[in-house]
């Protein structure tokens, strides 16, 4: 059962694995043409294992920023990981150590998206398949940046190929299909909104502001559904 | 000096991904946020996709025939209707290569 829990976990990240191609060969060969060696562009997926803070943070070391500017930027994009880290809080929290530290290392925007149902990572064969989702996604990420990397000086420059889209397809994928619910939709249509203006106002924590706004938007607007539905619910009695 | 700052990126996007997962962190979540967390997936996702689409340059897109915005809107009617990610993403980026190199 195990097994095959594992082998489902690997093949069910494959679509996002194949979606993220251009993005990750485009992070492994971005480094080696701003000059990183081989090492130090290994080390990016192998460790930071981060697809826009690989990215931002290459263009800011090649361009002598300093040290302060990039890890705050680093901060600054990874901080959504911390509403997935509350989100799965009370699932993840009582798992051993190692497997808590293991989820935690491959909890990418992609894991994220695909264990965000009420039913998943709870109990253990559920927790299996999402960590091997997550190390699926992981051995690809690396693979597509080893790519890059082997590739790097022999490839143009990529950055702006509209790679990008895939990345948004691939959450266009991951989202539409979740909105079946009125606060779902309000939650979705109030980021989409948010994220586009705070992204001209040029906010630092654009994306970040936007998800909360939406994320209390989706739940006020849940809180008046729940409190129609009672009020429906008592009118429904006395007549 | 580049090896010192990827070290300290991964000490950082390692700690924002564990932080909450830690147990003797003192936060008990009340149903009230575990419900307005619940939301937390469309929520951040789309804050993600949204802005790749509609701003480019700094600037909203405004043309109906931007590639972004043409392959987006398909996808978007493909994903209702079928669902699934991989006709998704290969039809979305198919329909984006073609507007932005073919027509």
């Amino acid at each position: 059962m195990m097994v095959r829990v594992t082998i489902k976990g690997f093949v069910d990240m494959l679509p996002l694995n194949l979606a993220v191609i251009p993005w990750g060969i485009l992070c492994g060969s971005l480094a080696i043409q701003r000059d990183f060696s081989v090492l130090e562009a290994l080390l990016m997926p192998l460790l930071v294992f981060a697809g826009a803070a690989q990215l931002v943070a290459t263009e800011l070391i090649a361009s002598n920023a300093s040290l302060a500017t990039v890890l705050f930027t680093v901060f600054i994009i990874s901080s959504r990981h911390f509403l997935y880290g509350l989100a799965l809080r009370d699932k993840l929290k009582k798992l051993p150590l190692p497997k808590r530290l293991s989820i935690a290392f491959v909890l990418t925007d992609e894991l994220f998206a695909l264990s965000a149902g009420k039913k998943s990572l709870r109990g253990k064969l559920r927790i299996t398949y999402g960590l091997a989702a997550g190390i699926s996604f992981y051995l690809g990420w690396l693979i597509w940046n080893i790519i890059g990397i082997v590739a790097g000086s022999y490839l143009p420059d990529l950055t702006s190929l509209g790679l990008d889209f895939a990345i948004a397809a691939t959450f266009i994928a991951l989202v539409i299909p979740t909105i079946t619910t009125v606060p779902v939709l309000v939650t979705v249509i109030v980021a989409s909104i948010l994220s586009v203006v705070f992204k001209l106002w040029h906010w630092q924590l654009d994306l970040v502001a936007a998800a909360i706004v939406a994320m209390v938007c989706g739940y006020l607007c849940l809180q008046v559904q729940t409190k129609f539905a009672v009020i429906d619910k008592r009118q429904g009695s006395i007549s | 000096m580049t090896l010192l700052t990827i070290l300290l990126m991964t000490c950082i996007t390692f700690t924002t991904r564990y932080l909450f997962l830690h147990p003797s962190l003192p936060i008990k979540l009340s149903p009230q946020i575990s419900s307005l967390l619940s939301f937390s997936a469309p929520a951040v996702l789309t804050a993600i996709w949204v802005p790749i689409i509609l701003v480019q340059e700094n600037k909203l897109v405004t043309s109906i025939t931007d590639p972004y915005l043409v392959a987006a809107t398909i996808a978007i009617f493909v994903s209702i209707i079928t669902k699934s990610v991989y006709w998704t993403v290969g039809t979305g980026v198919l329909a984006f290569t073609v507007v932005r190199y073919v027509i």
